[in-house]
């Protein structure tokens, strides 16, 4: 080991838990996401019943992300993982615009959470490789999401199905937590 | 400099003793492999039957005589043999034949040998066949465009709410036989039409227990909380789980089971002849009523602790699947096979 790996490693002190919340809609892509930051295949992937959780090492930090179901009749379950929550991810299906308003909505009752006031967001404008895709500053748009005032947002087109733009968001996620944490 | 002098003997002393371990290990290796080729000649002799006879003689059929047969065959130094395991289903005959003048097995002294033999190299075909039939359709993902899968979905819904009619193909009373919203289409995800499949067996062969097992999903988990409290709370009724994507969701555990060859033994044992896709789609049936039966028995809080309870039931059903005489159908026991296998 040389030692400049060494002086890097005592610089970032290792496995700083992350805890992050990946919330959206049914459908969204939120465990294929999961899948695919934790390397796991993702063609076997069915609707999530309740929740899933993954822990993935990234520049230095421990990231625990919970994949919380987005069907409608468990959305009310959403807020009993909102506590110490360091990171919201929200994902959307950038193709299903028929939904977009009710994504909105449930967006905008998730930034109203008074546990997650404060909370840095990031929004995945998630399957880019359709055709039919929305561009994501049209999503930003409709989500009204430059009024957002109280926290600082991201919002991050990708593919969670071919991996594209998932790094940067990412990225973003790390950088947004250190940037909390000083 | 004397840095790296003192490395390299270090690590020329610990390659001393990895060579020799290897060295070993490989003497112990052939030794065993010699003594074994030994006992097998030898009880040869002695019985006058050859490896797959004795296994033919001492096991009845079913997976225990055919798990056995199979993993001799891959383990045989004869290429036919090794072959056979991976032989077309028309060419057993052939093949069984091959293997009796290899063995220089008299035909009309062990009538029975080739008999129980082909119901192995059958079996073990069919089970083959069977993980590409299944990953087919789990590979092909449901298409609105197509009448046939269409078609497939209406009925489904037919058998599971007889009584009412659907107001559209897009509607929320999809939410009724648990699916997440108002078009199912997205549901299938991974699964593909296998799952679409198995709901639509389940909902027509298996009629009465997947009615029982859709209403009791349907009903509130919290019988403690009260009215009011349960209204404030804006829960949706049924909080026991949503039948049709548990369904997908089950599709996918047996689908599991099948890929790791862990239903060998139910289907080796349900199976005389060619395990086909009828016997997945009822193993399916199976693996509901029993989830729905686990589900009740651990009481769990709600939808939340799904995935612990689905863990701990695979878990289970794997283990019931490493005995040999193990069969997830009721209907199907390994002493009926007997009967139909003789």
């Amino acid at each position: 080991m040389g030692l400049l790996s060494i002086l890097r490693k005592l610089k970032s002190t290792p496995d700083q838990e992350v805890r992050i919340l990946l919330l959206g809609l049914d459908n969204g892509g939120k465990t294929t996401l999961l899948k695919q930051l934790a390397s796991e295949d993702i063609t076997h992937i069915t609707p999530t019943q309740g929740f899933n959780i993954k822990s993935v090492q990234s520049q230095g930090f421990k990231l625990n992300v919970w994949d919380i179901g987005g069907q409608r009749k468990i959305r009310p379950y959403w807020r009993n993982y909102f506590e110490n929550t360091d990171v919201l991810i929200y994902v959307i299906d950038s193709a299903d615009r028929k939904r977009f308003e009710e994504t909105g909505q449930e967006l905008a009752e998730l930034l109203d959470e008074e546990k997650l006031s404060g909370v840095p967001v990031l929004v995945f404008a998630n399957k880019q490789d359709l055709l039919t895709a929305a561009p994501a500053s049209e999503i930003a748009e409709g989500l009204n999401l430059h009024t957002i005032r109280d926290r600082v947002w991201q919002i991050q087109s990708c593919s969670a199905l071919t991996g594209e733009g998932v790094q940067d968001g990412m990225n973003w996620v790390c950088k947004s937590v250190n940037a909390k944490r000083k | 400099m004397p840095m790296g002098r003192r490395v390299y003997p270090v690590s020329s002393n610990s390659q001393q003793p990895d060579s020799n371990r290897v060295l070993t290990q490989l003497l112990v290796f052939l030794y065993c492999k010699c003594l074994w080729r030994g006992l097998k000649f030898v009880i040869r002799k002695v019985t006058g039957r050859c490896e797959l006879q004795r296994i033919c003689y001492n096991n009845k059929p079913g997976a225990r005589r055919t798990l056995k047969i199979e993993s001799s065959l891959k383990c045989s130094k004869h290429e036919l043999l090794q072959s056979a395991v991976s032989v077309h289903p028309d060419s057993v005959e052939k093949t069984i034949d091959d293997i009796m003048s290899l063995k220089k097995i008299n035909l009309d002294t062990n009538p029975q040998l080739g008999i129980s033999l082909q119901a192995c190299l059958l079996q073990i075909a069919g089970y083959r066949n069977l993980v590409v039939e299944v990953e087919k359709l789990r590979r092909e993902p449901y298409d609105c465009e197509n009448p046939a899968h269409e078609e497939m979905l209406m009925k489904l819904w037919k058998e599971l709410r007889p009584d009412s009619p659907l107001s559209g193909r897009i509607s929320k009373q999809w939410c009724e036989i648990g699916f997440q919203g108002n078009d199912p289409k997205t549901d299938f995800r991974g699964m593909g039409l296998l799952g679409l499949h198995n709901l639509l067996y389940f909902a027509e062969h298996d009629k009465a227990t997947a009615l029982q097992v859709l209403h009791d999903s349907l009903q509130p988990k919290h019988s403690k909380m009260s009215k009011a409290e349960w209204d404030k709370k804006k829960f949706d009724k049924a909080i026991g789980y949503s039948f049709a994507i548990v369904g997908i969701n089950i599709t996918d555990l047996a689908y599991s089971l099948l890929v790791s060859g862990a239903l060998k033994t139910h289907l080796y044992n349900v199976a005389p002849e060619m395990p086909s896709l009828v016997n997945f789609q009822q193993t399916f049936c199976y693996l509901m009523q029993e989830f729905h039966r686990f589900w009740i028995e651990e009481d769990p809080c709600d939808i939340m602790e799904f995935n612990r309870v689905r863990t701990k039931f695979y878990k289970r059903v794997l283990k019931q699947l490493k005995n040999p005489d193990m069969a997830l159908c009721p209907h199907f026991t390994a002493s009926d096979l007997h009967l139909v296998n003789l």
